[in-house]
């Protein structure tokens, strides 16, 4: 490819990568949009359990791409590299991202999130701060993402429901199971507000994306119809509509090279295929690479200019990760125990759960006392039939096989029905959670690997077992058996944020309050890594927002020439 | 979280050959002819725990063998995964003196469930169960699940569109 200058080189094509690169080239500007994994095309998603979620075939293989995950171990700190632990932070490396396989539980973080150092006060040993922006600065932009990602939902006002600009959602919800019959009266007999998930995920037909066929298997693979709301289906396809796109997948970054303190010149790319390295020049730079490689790429960037790391004066690059908080749960639901539902409805497949609860979004407990609590996702269980029966390959202590085996799948598969919760509560920012260089381990381009120190805050534990407890009686409520739960300091795969603050004091954040570095004048960070608190609700819908927010102040700096 | 993959390669238990694990480089660099032997050891072992005249579809019709030395034996497949599996049936052969092969279904019900009480054996029992129920769950495209015979067992199908090809050529 002749060596061109792009107006913006987009790093990551996931939601924020996706909503600056669609904004730019809607705007009439030229973007390349760097990609470190491969294209897969919407008619080669297939649901292959075994591909999609048994193999390494959308996240890099550890043993060649890996980093090192540093935790605390009877009051030491142990670094294990995710080769050795098989526990890493990749997730959805392909053109779309993680976006591509999320389940599409949508929700704005509430106005009180922006502000939870003044609402609620400082925590000790945690970093928590005020967002240098409101609530109202990103609700246009919330707004936005309902109509042109695509969010399915219907409307509900609740106490802590955050206020819209708009009566509703432009789609209604998608179809749910009988399932929410039983799961609503139950709720409401406990006297709790049970909510539609706002879903990214289309009821309808489109543009050139088809309503959802509820195939069963959504969460953890590509959508086959494009119902799904990825940045590849809802912005990147439309962006390369435009002819100003350039998508270059299988291309990694391995470096941003300054030539003054204040200018990024070009980004050092290796094609991840042939191994060529090439350099590619533009106005203007923009990370989206997911937090912990968003800080790794700046960190490895580091010259004379930037000695301790490109956009870095602060130290705060790669400072307060965070991820969510919570924990999740599960009850079955028994043929011969049923109430309100016939089985068969049950077992209908495909319709989604589609209940959510913000009751306990901030607690007021006579006991506990008033706290800032979390919200609450239902869903079934995974419908993967190969991962279901391997979680029954047990009796009473040993493996089963033959006939007992039978017995057992025959149990699970057919007699009842798994119902699961999942809570999303902050997880406090704290000065032992970041990301740095890896002193010792480099990736196979000579870069240091990303060395993620990981704990949690014992607020997070607290408030997720709080909320466990509370769900533990909606399932007892549905007359639901086996019931149990887990909530802990490890921290979820797919949520990481932070790294990367932005903030009004150049001393305290990388970013300023439009995700554009402090040092750098044509340096964006757009991933969520800007977010210095996360919210209590999944980061996605927030995250597709800001980045539309900082592309419009983009396309603003383009046009009056200021890079 | 400290969840340790290669936890399982712990030489707890093991009493034979197969006491010093050769290292991740040199074990990678010929594992097919290893396996090979093996998996006489592996495929009764599948046929034991999915017998013809079951209730569930039995391992040679279902091909899980095959499925399982397909899929270890793949350059992208986890390399100590393979390793272990090639060692935990040796060891498995080396606690029975040879003899496992020879053995009615009584006798090697005894043999797995004495290799069971190992934290080594129960692992890699566990590994061989894992792949065969992947062969028997996964798509046909893999060659095993023949029929959909798996899914019709369980009454749980796989989802539209099924798979044209096998994960490695995507």
């Amino acid at each position: 490819m002749k060596d061109v200058e792009f107006d913006a080189v987009v790093i990551g094509s996931g939601a924020s990568g996706g909503a600056v690169a669609y904004t730019l080239c809607k705007a009439g500007y030229k973007v390349a949009v760097l990609e470190k994994g491969r294209l897969i095309r919407r008619e080669a998603f297939s649901k292959d359990e075994i591909a999609y979620c048994r193999r390494d075939i959308v996240t890099p293989n550890l043993f060649e791409e890996y980093h090192v995950i540093e935790e605390r171990v009877d009051g030491k700190w142990e670094a294990t590299p995710s080769y050795e632990s098989g526990w890493s932070f990749w997730n959805g490396n392909i053109v779309g991202g993680s976006s591509n396989f999320m389940s599409g539980m949508f929700h704005r973080m509430h106005p009180d999130d922006f502000r939870l150092k003044s609402k609620y006060g400082p925590i000790e040993g945690a970093n928590v701060v005020d967002w240098p922006i409101s609530y109202g600065d990103l609700e246009p932009y919330y707004a936005k993402v309902e109509t042109l990602v695509g969010i399915s939902g219907r409307f509900q006002a609740h106490p802590f429901e955050p206020p819209r600009s708009t009566p509703d959602f432009p789609q209604p919800p998608t179809k749910e199971n009988a399932v929410v019959k039983l799961l609503d009266k139950s709720c409401q007999a406990l006297g709790i507000t049970p909510l539609v998930t706002p879903r990214g995920v289309l009821s309808q037909d489109k543009g050139h994306r088809n309503a959802c066929y509820y195939s069963n298997f959504c969460g953890s693979y590509g959508c086959s119809s494009g119902a799904k709301s990825s940045a590849r289906e809802s912005l990147l396809i439309p962006a390369l509509a435009t002819g100003n796109l350039t998508l270059m997948s299988n291309t990694h970054v391995k470096q941003l090279h300054s030539d003054s303190k204040t200018h990024v010149s070009h980004a050092v790319a290796v094609d991840t295929v042939t191994g060529k390295e090439r350099t590619i020049r533009a106005r203007l730079f923009v990370v989206a690479a997911q937090a912990h490689e968003s800080a790794r790429l700046l960190l490895n960037s580091a010259n004379r200019f930037h000695p301790d790391g490109l956009a870095n004066s602060s130290g705060e690059v790669g400072k307060n990760l965070i991820f969510s908080g919570g924990g999740s749960g599960q009850g079955e639901l028994h043929e011969d125990s049923l109430r309100e539902i016939s089985f068969k409805e049950l077992m209908q497949t495909g319709y989604f759960v589609n209940r959510s609860i913000l009751d306990w979004y901030f607690i007021d407990d006579w006991w506990e006392g008033k706290f800032k609590g979390g919200s609450v996702e239902f869903m079934f269980e995974h419908q993967n039939i190969i991962s279901r029966a391997v979680k029954s390959r047990y009796g009473k202590e040993r493996l089963l096989w033959g006939d007992a085996l039978a017995d057992r799948l025959t149990e699970r598969f057919t007699k009842q029905k798994t119902v699961r919760f999942e809570i999303f509560n902050d997880w406090l920012p704290n000065d032992n959670c970041f990301v740095s260089l890896d002193p010792t381990h480099k990736d196979r381009y000579g870069m240091p690997v990303g060395r993620l120190r990981i704990e949690g805050h014992p607020q997070d534990v607290k408030v997720g077992s709080y909320i466990a407890k509370k769900c533990e009686k909606v399932l007892e409520k549905m007359g639901a058996k086996h019931i149990y739960s887990s909530v802990s300091a490890t921290p979820p795969q797919n949520l990481v944020a932070g790294g990367c603050r932005f903030g009004n004091d150049p001393k305290t954040s990388v970013l300023d309050k439009q995700c554009r570095a402090h040092d750098v004048d044509n340096l964006y960070v757009a991933d969520a890594s800007f977010m210095p608190t996360g919210g209590s609700v999944a980061y996605t819908w927030t995250i597709y927002a800001n980045a539309l927010r900082v592309a419009d102040h983009i396309v603003e700096v383009l046009k009056k020439g200021e890079v | 979280m400290r969840v340790e993959r290669r936890a399982f390669l712990s030489a707890a238990g093991m009493v034979g050959a197969a006491l010093c694990l050769p290292q991740r480089s040199d074990a990678a660099a010929k594992p097919d002819k290893a396996l090979e032997e093996a998996v006489t050891v592996i495929a009764a072992v599948q046929r034991h725990m999915f017998p013809k005249g079951g209730r569930l579809p039995d391992a040679e019709t279902m091909r899980m063998t095959r499925f399982l030395t397909e899929t270890v034996s793949h350059p992208t497949y986890d390399r100590d995964i393979r390793v272990f599996v090639i060692e935990g049936a040796k060891e498995l052969m080396l606690r029975e003196k040879g003899k496992l092969l020879g053995y009615d279904r009584d006798a090697m019900e005894k043999a797995l469930r004495r290799y069971e009480t190992t934290d080594y054996g129960s692992n890699w029992l566990s590994r061989i169960m894992i792949l065969s129920l992947e062969a028997m769950l996964g798509d046909p495209v893999y060659g095993s699940n023949v029929g959909e015979a798996g899914w019709r067992a369980v009454h749980s199908f796989g989802g539209q569109p099924r798979p044209k090809t096998r994960y490695i050529q995507l």
